[in-house]
């Protein structure tokens, strides 16, 4: 089910195939052809990053010499004022903490729903079950910006504005989670389930002693998704916080720059660096990962 | 006695099975289907939160054909999901066969990253970083650009620029997920057809066209789909970089839905206009279906 990245496959296939190749003409001529594409794959390369190490590099200048001419690639004069700016701008610890309770309860709300459902629409056959899966499905067709006027009404009467709550409720439940969890069991062997329920296991045992650990992949890769949505959202945090001290961080950097009293451009590029690289040596760490879960839901969303 | 045994067993199962999936079922009800009937009925009100909802029937629908801003937003929106679907999906299955064949380890492991992160950035950080790149005195492509003799343009506050700036800087920010899924499916495609469709003669660009592409096809169409319903309802870089101007230039419609729902507060037009993104969406995902068997080469 999952389609996970080989890349060390990728490799050896590569290489078998230079090897099958006897015609020398052939592979002399596609050596030189590969020098050239590696150049022009690095250069885009670098130029993909580039915005990146501009961004790194002006936060650590200081502010006369940041954002002159020629670009600052490298930072000189270094200060590390603009950092201790951001935290004279913006509460960045505070709405970072959010950052981290929205997208973990998110996850962890929504994945353990998600498991349990799955399960009953996976392994008992109740009546009901399939009308409710393809009730569910077609939902995926509903656009999130329709749904949220309804939810904004009913948060403002349960008087949940301007709190993170109003944002984790409604991401409890996620219908491509349980959609993609239903598949994904499905694919696992039933007469599983009926060995250990002759040996006496219940239904929870069966789920959570068996079925859970068998889809670790790809419960990961749906927790990976459901983390960075929530981490990177922007439209839930715009409608629903107004308070500094509740917001999230994306929606914490848009009111550094733009909100009253608005920080220098720096401060701004530095609250940005703080946010981004964090995030890069998370990914760098659980880089195939991160791939994996964007590569086996991406082509099944 | 087999009969009733058999149907309290099936009575258990339902009940079991009624409550495995009633959490998440009571929240379904809650927070999605709930709020997809009410979208319904309140797009035939008018209603500013403040004074009471008002009956007007199919005002807001009468209302919606005749918005030249609505217009422009829809316009805006199919131009920047038109280029957005040609520019990844061209660009990502380039990248994806040329990073396919690096045999550099070290130069694959770089260019996974360099291509695949942006799109794990925030769109927040991605749109104010991107407004100080293409400023025309802040950002270094001015200057590079002036090096080489070449004039730029204020991107963002250029009517004729914004949109395409928009779709350059969306392009950087998602082109990983594209690539990311091409090459997942390029792996689905068997070295052995290859290697037959070399070793019978055929060119690189004869097995590019007749052997890799029809055995993508596949993920193609899922690639496409999935970047048209994304694009289509594009908002943070045009809310962040030029909220919607200049001129509505950069409207979108979701862009437009913000604007009426959460600035006017005219919740009945906003859920009017909610609806046209749904209808608009559903009728892709439905042409889905048709064009798959029509297009897609199945094995």
């Amino acid at each position: 089910m999952t389609v996970t990245m080989q890349p060390e496959r990728a490799a050896l296939v590569d290489r078998a195939d230079l090897l099958t190749r006897v015609d020398r003409r052939t592979r002399r001529r596609s050596r030189w052809t590969d020098i050239l594409l590696g150049t022009v794959l690095f250069l885009f390369g670098v130029l993909m990053i580039s915005p990146l190490v501009w961004l790194i590099s002006t936060s650590l200048t200081a502010t006369e010499a940041a954002f002159g001419t020629p670009p600052n690639w490298l930072p000189i004069p270094f200060t590390l004022d603009a950092f201790s700016g951001v935290f004279e701008y913006m509460p960045f610890a505070q709405q970072f903490i959010n950052s981290l309770l929205l997208a973990t309860i998110s996850t962890v709300g929504s994945l353990f729903f998600s498991v349990l459902a799955a399960y009953g629409l996976a392994r008992i056959e109740f009546r009901g079950s399939r009308t409710l899966l393809v009730l569910m499905l077609s939902a995926l067709m509903v656009p999130a910006q329709l749904v949220i006027i309804p939810v904004f009404i009913l948060m403002r009467e349960l008087g949940l504005v301007d709190t993170l709550a109003a944002l984790w409720l409604p991401a409890l439940v996620n219908v491509f989670q349980i959609f993609f969890l239903t598949q994904y069991f499905r694919t696992i062997p039933r007469e599983l389930d009926e060995a250990a329920t002759l040996d006496g296991a219940g239904h929870w045992w069966i789920l959570f002693r068996m079925l859970v650990p068998l889809s670790g992949p790809a419960i990961a890769a749906l927790a990976i998704l459901s983390f960075e949505s929530s981490w990177n959202g922007y439209f839930g945090p715009l409608i629903f916080l107004s308070s500094p001290e509740v917001m999230t961080l994306p929606l914490g950097l848009v009111v550094l720059q733009s909100g009253f009293g608005s920080a220098p451009a720096v401060v701004v590029f530095a609250a940005i660096t703080m946010v981004v690289v964090p995030l890069l040596i998370v990914f760098l760490v659980f880089q195939r990962q991160f791939i994996a879960s964007v590569a086996s839901a991406g082509l099944k969303g | 006695m087999r009969r009733p045994a058999a149907l309290l067993q099936r009575r258990r199962a339902d009940l079991a099975g009624w409550l495995f999936v009633s959490p998440a079922t009571l929240l379904f009800l809650i927070f999605i289907a709930g709020p997809f009937v009410f979208a319904i009925g309140l797009a035939l009100f008018k209603w500013d939160m403040l004074t009471d909802p008002e009956y007007v029937g199919l005002e807001n629908f009468t209302q919606l054909f005749a918005d030249p801003v609505l217009l422009r937003s829809l316009l805006n929106t199919f131009a920047f999901a038109f280029a957005s679907v040609v520019t990844h999906i061209v660009f990502g299955l380039l990248l994806a066969i040329a990073v396919n064949r690096i045999a550099n380890r070290y130069l694959s492991y770089f260019l996974r990253v360099a291509i695949f992160f942006p799109f794990l950035i925030s769109w927040a950080a991605v749109s104010l970083l991107w407004e100080h790149v293409l400023d025309p005195s802040f950002g270094y492509v001015a200057y590079y650009a002036g090096l080489i003799g070449i004039d730029t343009p204020n991107f963002f506050s250029d009517p004729a620029w914004a949109l395409p700036a928009i779709i350059f800087v969306d392009l950087w920010h998602t082109l990983g997920f594209t690539f990311v899924i091409m090459l997942a499916g390029l792996q689905t495609v068997s070295p052995e057809l290859i290697e037959a469709a070399r070793t019978d003669g055929g060119s690189s660009w004869q097995i590019f066209w007749r052997v890799t592409l029809p055995l993508m096809s596949p993920t193609l169409f899922v690639a496409t789909i999935v970047t048209f319903i994304g694009a289509f309802q594009v908002f943070e870089p045009v809310q962040i970089i030029t909220n919607g101007g200049p001129q509505n230039a950069t409207k979108t419609i979701v862009m437009y839905l913000y604007e009426q729902g959460f600035q006017a507060f005219d919740m009945g037009y906003a859920a009017a206009v909610a609806l046209l993104v749904f209808v608009i969406i559903m009728a892709v995902t439905l042409l889905q279906f048709w064009g798959r068997r029509k297009w897609v080469y199945e094995t």
